[in-house]
């Protein structure tokens, strides 16, 4: 098929599917209503095989800059420059479509299982979950193969659309509610920045078509053939940033994120760990050419990943809810991608976003299965030794936390390993050590959680008689995403390499050859990560030791010595409840931000009713005192009143008329 | 020309009109014929509406009007031809629509008989004044859009306030009589400083006008007085303050906006839906009708100002919408936010603005309407606005939760639908103002275009908010329940699904494909803004004055070398003198010395 054809369709069927569900399934589908969105999600995922199968053959003469396909004009910004709709198939598109549909696919199938009761019956608003999720799948595909950055704006958008719905699917929660409303407005702040950035793209170069912005960023030129000042791109870049910022959850517009959990957890694994939150990390590689002429921009971005990344993780040490700590987690790990992009390593970025879609979807739809065998509880502290009830969920859990972890061979240690060791290679190399005492954190916190909840003595919340494994709906996904988090990483190293790590392995392999073209430009300039790529075993030597370490210490702490946690959480006690109370930002905000506007709004109500409706009664109240003085000759009854009137008008209009004569 | 195409627009304005007096005279008519009648006229507006506009495209297409508007219907009303020497007064019965006013006839005629639909179960008393009233305002409305002299522009615009008057005074809310007395004088007050405005224009196109001194209202002509250099700056500057005094309290403008708010609390569901959708855009359509074209130099001018009030108005109107306890009054505000962006392109002067201004006028009007629609449909079963009151309602009443978060989306420009694409043609038009990108340099620039970006998010927040007191959280309402009295169930009615669907499937359509509907805009919004660039060229450039004028022009202009010299011409599809060459002279000048030159 031809490119335009499979781009047009890998989009449009999970809309399809999405629409028909919407329309037809409370009446008809009722408990069949997934079978439309899983179809359509499935074809969709074959084509984008497909588009990748084409991509890859077309490697060799692919033209970059005229990438875009036109589909149709959609908006004229005035006397015929159209912005279209036009889509835009590289490599990286192929890579992002991938990630995102092969997820998308599994939570599908998850959900199946999880959105019922123990009897089979499916729970109310069934067909709501699979329409909305069919819709973030279109919303999804949309953003990534945009190939302007209107489109981009309009996928943004509408994943967070999604985003809205589904945190909001238990909207009777008033938890939930808010959590909704609030994941639309911290991202809406971080879009404005990100629209003024995409209008001062307008303005500075005429187009937003990626490929002409991008050349003429590369040819250092604004429409009209100046020499483009670097401020103006550092504005740019950093405007762009501010959207990333929002919908990827960084400091310090990550507040949402935490709250999303709200939201069902198929949800939670697709769009707030694997795909949606990870869009920042998308847009600023596809921008990366913006990004990388901005040597400012890029510093803070890669400050703001590494910040998050460590801030995040020392919050995740201290909760006990599972969903939490991995959202937390995810925060963490997706600061690991935006510091990965600030030090220039954008195919490493690109690579860890992928293998972290597998496993923390992996660790997710894993929670929720834990949460559907609890009844809906997920605080670890009411439940431990889930192990012997729930061998699939524990294995898959498992393998999943050992990759987040950071453990040897798995997915995320051939990824992570590559953007700390970029960092520590670049002029930034503070923020590599940042990475590696993250990467301590990350394996203490997620082995804390697997061994509090999975392993010793079976202990259940009330009203739970017995740990049970969950349907096939549900372990099928999990083992698949379980055998992804440890072969995902596997195709960007490159095997069999005799002087590699374990005499087997080197960075750098098949992926990011095939991702080399869209970052050509951008990664040549800045930083050349790739000179120093070999001989640093010693790096994945300590990485491998420090998760080693890390799941050791949690082992230590809290199977062999369960006081210690306690002790220490007492002696640290501030500390321990600033982490606790996640640095108390949400209170920050509700005082900077929410009271002062909504005592604005209060005032501008005021204005309304006293201060201008005040001036109206004051003027329309002239007239009423002239008349209301008037009245006591004007309208006496008397005769002589009204002639004398009549007298004067009279005179006025003869003196009028004569003088204008 | 077929004898449709040339009655076509006086068949649009009066047989709704026509409605209205057949239901004042069959006096026996009870409630359901009445409401029979009033849809079935009105839906056949509709269709003349529609008809209107595919002869429209078609007399386009062929071009076979000469002036810039088509299927023009003109008469001689008051004064005439028969010009005797004196100051005879010419008014015309005068139509005609362009690309500018042909959507919003159609917009009128779509979102009327919804608002008549929607009235069935509100109304229940009056039936036959009700309908008459709503059929009249109809008329008017579209009389607005049609007319092509200013009295005659003026006299329907002015017609419009008195059926809506009765509409909120006598079917309103508690506060009825205050909010309709309100909203009369208030509007009122400002057009009549809006018709001195009428009269002097008039009048000046007496003394410069070639047809013999008369004392014409053609907007043909009218527009030529500025580019002929009739109208000195000062001139212009007090007329345009005589226009905008009516335009800005219609639109409303901020700070005249409070008259609002109350009127559209107090008014019945329909008359708010009516209000907000058309009545409002009377005055950005005064303002891109008549201030624009006719005082371009006073619109450069001004255009910092009133950018400035646009941009106080989006912010105001935002938060103050986002304090609000009911949700009617929500939206209300909320049109004062939106209409601050439906101004602040128009006054970008750029085909990006304009554009998107004009799409607002028609993407406010849908999405508006139904919210408000939406809310008359609550308020019907459970007598409250109060979102203290009601809370939970989605899952009460599902379909309606579903039309409720997609006019919201519409509201606060979701792309895909059609807020957005409106909303960000406005930002982006103020944003390259002042650069030379796609039109000449306008007024304004980034510094308006960036607080107003704002409105994107802050109009989230009132949204939002407001949809998670009313849709969200546990079920909540009043103690008296659901009221089905009315023939009401709990969730939406068919009826009422059929009245929203329509306006929803126009949202999304707008939304994904609006290039027909801007297709049909740009030439005549090209040429409006063609009108108003001359003028900034001249400024900016003062380039070598033109020679052999005309002596009388000479004398009446107080600048006449800026005044008269020509700024190439903008990149049409459609020149805008049909010789290609510009005309130097306004057409009525031109006629006069021998036709078209």
């Amino acid at each position: 098929m031809e490119l335009k054809t499979l781009a047009i369709w890998i989009p449009l069927l999970p809309l399809i599917g999405a629409a028909l569900v919407g329309l037809i399934g409370l009446r008809w589908l009722k408990d069949r209503s997934h079978w439309l969105v899983l179809i359509g999600v499935g074809l969709s995922l074959v084509f984008a095989l497909l588009l990748f199968q084409q991509v890859r053959q077309d490697a060799a003469d692919v033209d970059l800059s005229a990438a875009s396909i036109v589909l149709y004009e959609w908006i004229d910004a005035g006397e015929g420059s159209w912005l279209n709709v036009s889509v835009r198939t590289d490599p990286l598109t192929c890579v992002m479509l991938f990630t995102v549909l092969s997820v998308s696919l599994m939570v599908v199938v998850y959900s199946v299982g999880y959105m019922r009761d123990h009897h089979g019956h499916a729970e109310r608003g069934y067909e709501r979950f699979f329409a909305f999720l069919g819709l973030f799948v279109f919303s999804m595909c949309m953003l990534v193969l945009a190939g302007n950055f209107l489109l981009l704006y309009l996928g943004w958008e509408l994943v967070g659309l999604s985003s809205y719905l589904l945190i909001g699917f238990y909207y009777e929660k008033p938890s939930a509610a808010a959590a909704a409303k609030k994941a639309f407005l911290v991202n809406r702040i971080g879009d404005f920045g990100f629209g003024l950035g995409i209008f001062l793209i307008y303005l500075t170069f005429g187009t937003l078509d990626y490929a002409a912005v991008f050349s003429m960023v590369e040819a250092g030129a604004d429409a009209t053939g100046e020499v483009l000042s670097t401020g103006r791109i550092t504005t740019i870049a950093l405007l762009l940033f501010c959207g990333a910022m929002g919908k990827s959850a960084q400091l310090p517009l990550h507040v949402w994120l935490p709250d999303a959990m709200e939201g069902p957890t198929p949800v939670s694994a697709l769009i707030h760990a694997a795909t949606m939150v990870t869009a920042g990390v998308y847009m600023v590689a596809r921008c990366c050419v913006i990004f990388a002429a901005s040597p400012v921009a890029m510093w803070i971005v890669g400050s703001i990943g590494a910040a998050t990344a460590l801030f995040a993780a020392t919050i995740a040490l201290t909760q006990f809810d599972m969903k939490r700590i991995l959202a937390y987690s995810t925060l963490s790990q997706l600061g690991y991608m935006f510091l990965g992009l600030g030090v220039g390593a954008f195919d490493s970025a690109i690579f860890h976003l992928y293998t972290h879609a597998f496993f923390k979807a992996c660790l997710f739809l894993g929670a929720g299965s834990v949460m559907h065998a609890m009844a809906g509880e997920i605080d670890i502290r009411r439940f431990s030794g889930l192990k012997r009830g729930m061998p699939i969920t524990y294995w898959t859990f498992l393998i999943a936390g050992l990759a987040l972890a950071g453990f040897p061979l798995l997915s995320a240690f051939w990824s992570k390993d590559e953007i700390i060791h970029a960092a520590l290679a670049g002029p930034m190399w503070w923020l590599g050590w940042i990475g590696l005492l993250t990467a301590l954190l990350t394996a203490f916190y997620t082995f804390r959680m697997i061994f509090v909840a999975f392993h010793g003595e079976e202990r259940l919340p009330k009203g739970v008689e017995h740990a049970h494994e969950s349907g096939r709906w549900m372990t099928v996904p999990l083992m698949v995403l379980a055998v992804g988090a440890v072969f995902a990483g596997y195709v960007g190293v490159t095997l069999f390499e005799t002087s590699g790590f374990l005499w087997l392995f080197e960075p750098e392999g098949a992926f990011h050859e095939f991702l080399a073209p869209v970052f050509a430009e951008a990664v040549a300039a800045p930083v050349a990560h790739e000179a120093e790529a070999h001989g640093s075993h010693w790096l994945m030597w300590l990485s491998a030791g420090l998760a080693a370490f890390g799941i050791y210490t949690a082992w230590f702490f809290y199977r062999r010595r369960p006081t210690i946690p306690m002790a220490i959480a007492l002696a640290s006690g501030s500390i321990y409840r600033l982490f606790y109370n996640k640095y108390y930002v949400d209170e920050l905000y509700e005082l900077a931000l929410v009271r002062p506007l909504r005592r604005f709004g209060d005032f501008c109500h005021g204005v309304d009713r006293f201060v201008i409706n005040g001036i109206l009664w004051i003027v329309a109240g002239v007239p009423k005192a002239i008349g209301f003085g008037l009245k006591g000759w004007q309208q006496q009854g008397a005769l002589q009143g009204y002639a004398l009137g009549m007298l004067i008008g009279l005179l006025v209009i003869v003196w009028w008329v004569l003088t204008n004569a | 020309m077929s004898w449709l195409s040339d009655h076509i627009l006086s068949l649009v304005i009066f047989l709704p009109v026509v409605g209205a007096a057949i239901l004042f005279v069959f006096a026996s008519w009870d409630a359901v014929l009445v409401r029979r009648w009033a849809l079935g006229v009105s839906l056949l507006t509709l269709l003349l509406a529609v008809m209107a506009s595919v002869l429209f495209v078609q007399e386009r297409a062929q071009n076979t009007s000469k002036s810039d508007y088509c299927l023009v219907e003109k008469m001689n009303w008051v004064g005439g031809d028969d010009d005797t020497g004196a100051r005879a007064v010419k008014v015309q019965y005068k139509l005609g629509v362009d690309g500018i006013s042909l959507p919003l006839v159609v917009l009128t005629a779509f979102l009327t008989p919804l608002a008549i639909w929607g009235s069935f179960t509100g109304i229940q008393t009056r039936h036959r004044e009700y309908y008459a009233l709503m059929l009249l305002l109809l008329g008017a409305m579209l009389g607005v859009f049609c007319a092509r002299d200013l009295l005659l522009f003026y006299i329907f615009f002015e017609f419009t306030l008195i059926p809506l008057y009765f509409l909120i005074g006598i079917w309103g809310g508690s506060q009825r009589q205050k909010a309709a007395n309100m909203f009369f004088i208030y509007t009122l007050t400002g057009s009549l400083l809006t018709f001195a405005g009428v009269i002097y224009l008039g009048w000046k196109a007496s003394i410069c006008g070639a047809t013999g001194h008369v004392f014409t209202f053609d907007l043909d002509e009218l527009y030529g007085l500025a580019s002929a250099g009739a109208l000195s700056s000062t001139e212009q500057w007090w007329l345009f303050v005589a226009f905008f005094a009516g335009f800005a309290i219609k639109v409303p403008l901020f700070p005249f906006h409070t008259w609002l708010p109350l009127a559209h609390v107090e008014a019945p569901t329909a008359g708010s839906v009516i209000l907000a959708a058309i009545l409002l855009k009377l005055g950005t359509y005064g303002f891109l009708r008549l201030s624009l074209p006719m005082l371009p130099g006073a619109t450069i001018e001004l255009a910092p100002a009133i950018g400035m009030l646009a941009v106080i108005g989006i912010i105001y109107g935002a938060v103050a919408a986002w304090v609000q306890s009911d949700v009617k009054k929500l939206v209300a505000y909320s049109s004062v936010s939106h209409l601050g962006f439906c101004l602040l392109g128009m006054f970008c002067l750029k085909m990006a603005g304009l554009t998107g201004s004009l799409l607002y006028m028609i993407n406010h009007g849908l999405s508006t309407g139904a919210l408000f629609l939406i809310v008359g449909m609550i308020y019907e079963r459970y007598h409250t606005r109060e979102m203290s009151e009601i809370g939970g309602l989605a899952r009460k009443m599902p379909i309606m939760a579903f039309f409720l978060i997609v006019f919201t989306m519409s509201s606060i420009g979701l792309p895909g639908l059609n807020g957005f694409v409106s909303e960000f043609l406005v930002l982006l038009g103020t944003f390259i103002s002042a650069t030379e990108i796609n039109s000449k340099p306008g007024p304004l620039g980034i510094w308006y275009a960036v607080p107003a970006a704002s409105g994107i998010l802050l109009g989230a927040i009132y949204m939002l908010h407001m949809v998670r007191r009313v849709l969200f959280g546990p079920v909540k309402e009043p103690a008296h329940g659901f009221d089905g009295s009315a023939g009401l169930t709990q969730d939406l009615t068919k009826r009422e699904i059929g009245i929203l669907a329509p306006i929803a499937l126009c949202c999304l359509f707008l939304g994904v494909y609006p290039k027909p509907v801007m297709q049909v805009m740009e030439p005549d919004l090209a040429r409006g803004l063609n009108h108003v660039v001359w003028e900034t060229v001249a400024e900016a450039d003062d380039p070598e004055t033109t020679g052999g004028l005309d002596s009388r022009r000479a004398a009446i202009t107080d600048r006449p070398g800026e005044r008269l010299s020509r700024p190439p011409v903008y990149d049409l599809k459609e020149p805008i003198r049909p010789t290609g060459q510009p005309s130097r002279l306004p057409s009525h000048l031109a006629s006069a010395n021998g036709g078209d030159e």
